[in-house]
């Protein structure tokens, strides 16, 4: 591990260990927000990750936010992690006032002229929202707004983990007070929001795998431990191998924040993570078997969101047919070159 | 459970202008033949082999006392997946290079190092590998050839089979049974390093499905091997080979061995306007091998760091040879052209040549099921 993952799992696990020992998680399905943990999140400083010492951040960048998210998802954390530290940072770069109220990013890839109402689905967290920080093109210019909760309607709704996804719709008229967003595109964010959910996939992958060999190494079947049948070891040396897979190619985006290559390891990192999410719940609930198809069993909490973050921010299918596409229509002589130059080391 | 670690690595400009240093050398080289393409690290072509030694590319990693180039992993890591992925001939010296010589660094006396290593350097010594037997695969501690202590060294009875390249190779470092099976079966192994040309060795050739010639089985009728040529310490032989294996496992040759047909079915993507239905799949084959390439590097790093990621070797491996397996089976669904064992080029020769090779990818170096076994015990199951 870097030394900066060491830091952020040194201060953070507390943390998130404590909430595992709450009641949030009823909570949130219950359609509650869990404000004790919020608050204990902003009293760390937590939501300030990827800001700079300017904007009185911890200036630990977006690598140190990914790497935190990486541990929520590995925690179950039930709070908007991933969209808080990106919309406050996209808010930071806008020159958008700010306070530590909850700010969730949305990106707009097209915008229809004749429609008077921009209507967004799924958004996460609406609900609990100060605003959605709303970023599109407009010219050439990438543009960011913010619409506050007062001014958008919002339908309730839910992903399979029961985390809010919410529909909302506002005026396309609110648009015009967007400011510039410099240097940075649509595209990056909407790549920035995946490998959130890319990161917190492989924090919860590492998690299935170690309650899953747990459990196999204690529950006994005709005489031992399931963990001694090579029909057990052999499914769960595949899901060590993607879980691997997901941490190495999550790690490596990370590694290459900020550099030219970094949307092609992003996607990477979604579609490694995405393959791996079916497998590993699919091996997690077999070697568990009745218990874990249980909601008092916490196994659930990591599998349904893995189940619902697969498809989030893009699924496999559409990160890596937007990678295919790149890879068919390269300048370079070959896919080699390109390999070895534009998708790190 | 023991943690599997592949922090991720990146590379220096050093490695970007070797890299181009073998590009440039590759580019002057010439082409290679369209049939020994697809998995071009089972191809001997010993020609190619001296004009990389002559290019300080064998041996990369060794001391330069004995010939060696002193440089690290991740160089060496960069010269042969440039290699691998351009389909060159390496088979002659990839044993030698790849696990021969670290194997002899690591546990030969002085004096095998300097009889052995700055020939292999020089592209003038080839090893094979002496471990499986006709009744041994899988389960390598039941080997039977046997080796009786005589007088200034060993007699060696037995066979040995699926030997690439015993051939055209100089010598192999042989697995043998040195004393009678115990209890402990992985107890009373040793490596030998048996002259390929010694009296009482008969070599017969295996022709493989695909119609390669590099297969042998290798017959040992009281073969003197003397007490010089016994590696590292007698009936220690199974941690030596266990040691090997993290060289073995995890190199990009794992992963690369169907590469050539990726870059040809892109070719030929373009070509007859088929990029829409496959993009999908293109960019899923791309995003597995940025991984895969990740995770080996990633190994090669900790070699150099020293340690022996025997775990992490086999991840590679198995991830690698499922990717290298599956390539040609998913080209030929978006490709429109249909296999030809008897095409000189093109697509269609490939594909034959990769279906054809490919059910060796996951056997050879240790089958998947023994893979994921070795994967198991280090999550505790075992």
């Amino acid at each position: 591990m870097s030394e900066l993952a060491v830091l952020i799992e040194e201060s953070a696990t507390r943390l998130f260990e404590g909430f595992a020992d709450s009641d949030a998680h009823v909570m949130m399905e219950a359609g509650e927000f869990p404000e004790k943990l919020w608050a204990d999140f902003l009293a760390d400083g937590w939501l300030r990750t990827m800001l700079s010492e300017d904007n009185e951040g911890a200036g630990l960048g977006l690598a140190g936010g990914m790497l935190l998210m990486r541990l929520a998802g590995y925690h179950n954390v039930p709070l908007p992690v991933v969209e808080s530290l990106t919309g406050l940072y996209l808010a930071a770069e806008a020159g958008l006032d700010l306070d530590d109220e909850l700010l969730i990013p949305v990106v707009l890839s097209t915008i229809d002229n004749n429609n008077k109402k921009i209507k967004l689905c799924n958004v996460p967290w609406a609900r609990n929202a100060k605003a959605i920080v709303v970023a599109f093109e407009a010219d050439g210019q990438t543009q960011l707004v913010q619409i506050n909760v007062d001014q958008f309607d919002l339908v309730k709704g839910n992903n399979m983990a029961g985390e809010p996804r919410d529909n909302v719709s506002f005026n396309a008229s609110l648009l015009v007070a967007a400011k510039p967003l410099n240097n940075i595109s649509i595209e990056q964010i909407l790549s920035w929001l995946a490998l959130g959910r890319a990161a917190q996939m492989a924090g919860a992958l590492r998690s299935v795998l170690e309650r899953t060999v747990e459990y196999a190494n204690e529950r006994s079947q005709f005489g031992r431990q399931i963990g001694k049948f090579q029909a057990v070891q052999l499914q769960l040396a595949v899901q060590a191998e993607m879980t691997s897979a997901s941490i190495c190619a999550v790690d490596a985006a990370i590694r290459h924040l900020g550099t030219t290559e970094e949307w092609e390891l992003i996607a990477s990192a979604k579609i490694t993570t995405s393959e791996s999410a079916g497998y590993a719940a699919k091996t997690a609930h077999a070697v568990h078997a009745a218990i874990g198809f249980t909601q008092e069993y916490p196994l659930q909490l990591s599998t349904r969101r893995l189940w619902s973050w697969r498809d989030e921010y893009g699924s496999e299918t559409q990160w890596s047919a937007k990678l295919g596409e790149h890879c068919l229509q390269l300048k370079t002589d070959n896919l080699w070159s390109w390999l070895t130059t534009q998708t790190g080391s | 459970m023991k943690k599997l670690n592949f922090e991720p690595v990146i590379t220096a400009e050093k490695e970007a202008s070797l890299r181009h240093e073998v590009r440039a050398f590759l580019a002057e080289y010439g082409e290679f033949k369209t049939s020994d393409l697809i998995d071009s690290w089972s191809v001997c072509d010993t020609e190619f082999s001296r004009a990389i030694a002559a290019k300080g590319w064998l041996g990369m990693t060794w001391p330069t006392e004995y010939g060696g180039g002193g440089k690290s992993y991740l160089e060496r890591y960069v010269v042969i997946e440039e290699l691998l992925a351009a389909g060159a001939p390496v088979g002659a010296h990839w044993v030698a290079d790849r696990q021969s010589g670290p194997l002899l660094l690591r546990f030969g006396t002085e004096e095998q190092r300097q009889a052995f290593l700055p020939k292999v350097v020089k592209g003038e010594c080839f090893f094979a590998i002496g471990m499986s037997e006709p009744n041994s695969g899988s389960d390598l501690a039941s080997i039977k050839t046997k080796a009786e202590k005589v007088d200034g060294g060993w007699l060696v009875n037995g066979s040995k089979i699926w030997t690439s390249w015993a051939h055209a190779c100089h010598q192999m470092i042989t697995l043998v049974r040195t004393a009678p099976p115990s209890d402990n079966r992985h107890a009373g192994l040793s490596q030998f390093i048996v002259d390929l040309s010694a009296e009482g060795m008969t070599v017969r050739p295996i022709v493989t499905l695909a119609g390669e010639k590099h297969f042998n089985e290798i017959f040992f009728d009281n073969v003197f091997v003397p007490d010089n040529r016994v590696v590292g310490n007698l009936n220690e032989g199974w941690s030596q080979v266990m040691a090997e294996l993290a060289f073995e496992r995890s190199g990009p040759e794992r992963f690369l061995s169907s590469y050539q047909l990726l870059e040809a079915s892109i070719k030929e993507i373009r070509e007859a306007g088929l990029t829409k239905q496959s993009s999908k799949v293109i960019g899923e084959f791309v995003a597995r091998l940025m991984v895969l390439r990740q995770m080996s590097l990633s190994v090669a790093n900790q070699l150099q760091e020293g340690k022996l990621p025997i775990n992490e070797a086999s991840v590679v491996k198995d991830l690698g040879t499922s990717f290298e397996q599956e390539l040609p089976e998913a080209m030929r669904l978006i490709l429109d052209v249909e296999p030809s064992s008897s095409a000189e080029d093109g697509v269609e020769r490939m594909l034959s040549d990769a279906i054809l090779k490919a059910p060796s990818f996951s056997l050879r170096g240790g089958t998947r099921e023994i893979l994921r076994g070795i994967i198991a015990r280090g999550l505790g199951l075992r």
